[in-house]
């Protein structure tokens, strides 16, 4: 069974279709690259599958069913989209805190998803003074609050430092070793390609490349390939 | 449910301007009550144990800092994009409105009653350093509706955040709604006023009103709560299942 399944999904902003009838699927166990240009639909398509933006018409489900249906959704699914956002006057464990709660989670998994992006000693500072790299690590720190079987990440590499992104390379790979699953959007071609087991390409809203990564191919040529 | 209002008072809690916010609330009171027993001394028509049952009923000044607890705890998750990580941990975005109204009534609630002692405190102190009568029929009920109505005008912004999801604008038409266009209203068509939200919080909290003749406080509360339910349905008919990008 499929992690993430993507049937015949649409999306218009007025005029624009934005996801133009995009079947896709995510096995469990791998990383998944989502690619393509700018303004291809990834964004919407991430968010289409995690029940914030309704498509027009077709559906996504995770973990067998739309994402507004799951019971547990945080131990489901942990997403970080683009521009993660936190309130500037709370602290990061504040923010924390308040999500936890919220999904009745144990008081234990603030300390420890702090601990797991490295961010343990900024907890107490208001997250209105982090710097992009450490607002990553924020946003990936509440998607692990659940210890979620499948993660979303919308270009979770932005705004990372050298180290940090060899550090998140790291802990992805890790992720998916433990059989979870990951589908990653990004730009950053050669990062990823260190990583991924899986690619999907979309251009214009539509499927252009799906299939594994076989070892040695150069993803870049793929991607220009694809979407050209 | 229980968790997603404790979530949000954890988040008031954390919140600064929810501190400061929850201060100035009896402050302002305090200053209402003062102006009161000051304005006791002038000649007027209205009877004297009216006057000073007016003077504890400034508790229902602090409406407008609830009013504002309620919309920035709304709207704020909006302004700040927190709304994102509040869906994806509750899909079901009318629990996550329902948990506000529950923890705004709460925190209101509070303030409420922070405020009506702060109100007693002050305006018996100086009814009693101004030589008058520090007491008046009516006083208790006074004092209970305010904070009814002050913890109602909480709900009420929840409401009106829920609607209205941009920040800035949301405050904008409270405060001109609150604070003048009812008043206005009321003036031009008197028969109206006690219709409007402010007519029914005013009867609620047994307070009177120029050129209106009020409900009895029994209905005024219902109105008013007729008010809160109006604009949450209309949050969830509207801005609530609009795509959050």
């Amino acid at each position: 069974m499929s992690a993430i399944t993507v049937t015949r999904l649409s999306k218009s902003f007025g005029a624009v279709r934005a996801v133009d009838d995009l079947s896709f699927t995510v096995g469990p166990g791998t990383i998944t690259a989502f690619l393509g240009p700018n303004g291809a639909g990834k964004t919407t398509t991430l968010r289409m599958i995690l029940g914030l933006v309704t498509p027009d018409s077709g559906s996504a489900a995770i973990g067998g069913g739309p994402y507004r249906d799951l019971v547990d959704p945080v131990a489901a699914v942990g997403a970080v989209l683009e521009a993660a956002a936190f309130h500037p006057g709370l602290t990061a464990r504040a923010h924390l805190e308040i999500l936890r709660t919220a999904a009745g989670l144990a008081p234990e998994r603030v300390d420890h998803v702090l601990d797991q992006v490295d961010l343990t000693g900024a907890a107490d500072r208001r997250a209105g003074g982090f710097s992009l790299g450490m607002r990553q690590r924020l946003a990936l720190a509440t998607a692990l609050l659940g210890d979620p079987a499948v993660l979303i990440l919308d270009e979770p590499a932005n705004g990372l430092d050298p180290a940090g992104a060899h550090w998140l390379r790291g802990f992805l790979r890790a992720y998916a070793l433990q059989g979870r699953t990951v589908l990653v959007s990004t730009h950053v071609l050669a990062e990823i390609q260190q990583i991924a087991d899986h690619v999907i390409i979309i251009s214009d809203g539509r499927a252009v490349f799906t299939g594994p990564l076989a070892p040695g191919s150069d993803l870049e040529e793929l991607y220009l390939e694809a979407t050209r | 449910m229980n968790r997603l209002i404790h979530a949000e008072l954890v988040k008031a809690r954390a919140s600064r301007t929810v501190r400061v916010l929850a201060v100035l609330a009896p402050l302002t009171c305090m200053l209402w009550a003062g102006l009161g027993v000051a304005l006791l001394g002038l000649e007027g028509r209205m009877p004297a144990e009216d006057r000073i049952r007016n003077v504890y009923a400034m508790a229902q000044q602090a409406y407008l800092f609830t009013l504002l607890l309620g919309i920035l705890g709304t709207a704020g998750e909006f302004r700040h994009q927190t709304i994102t990580w509040r869906f994806l941990v509750t899909p079901d975005r009318g629990r996550v409105v329902s948990a506000k109204l529950a923890a705004y009534g709460i925190v209101g609630l509070a303030v409420a009653a922070v405020s009506a002692a702060a109100t007693v405190a002050a305006g018996a102190l100086l009814l009693h350093l101004g030589g008058h009568p520090v007491t008046a029929p009516g006083v208790p009920a006074a004092l209970l509706g305010a904070v009814l109505a002050v913890t109602g005008y909480g709900l009420l912004g929840v409401g009106l955040g829920a609607l209205i999801r941009n920040q800035t604008a949301a405050v904008a038409v409270a405060l001109i709604w609150f604070m003048y266009a009812d008043y206005l209203l009321t003036m031009l068509l008197p028969g109206l006023g006690r219709w409007l939200p402010t007519g029914a919080a005013r009867a609620l909290a047994g307070m009177s009103m120029e050129n209106a003749e009020l409900l009895p406080a029994w209905a005024g509360g219902p109105l008013f709560a007729a008010y809160v339910l109006a604009a949450v349905l209309a949050a969830r008919l509207t801005t609530l299942r609009r795509d959050v990008t």
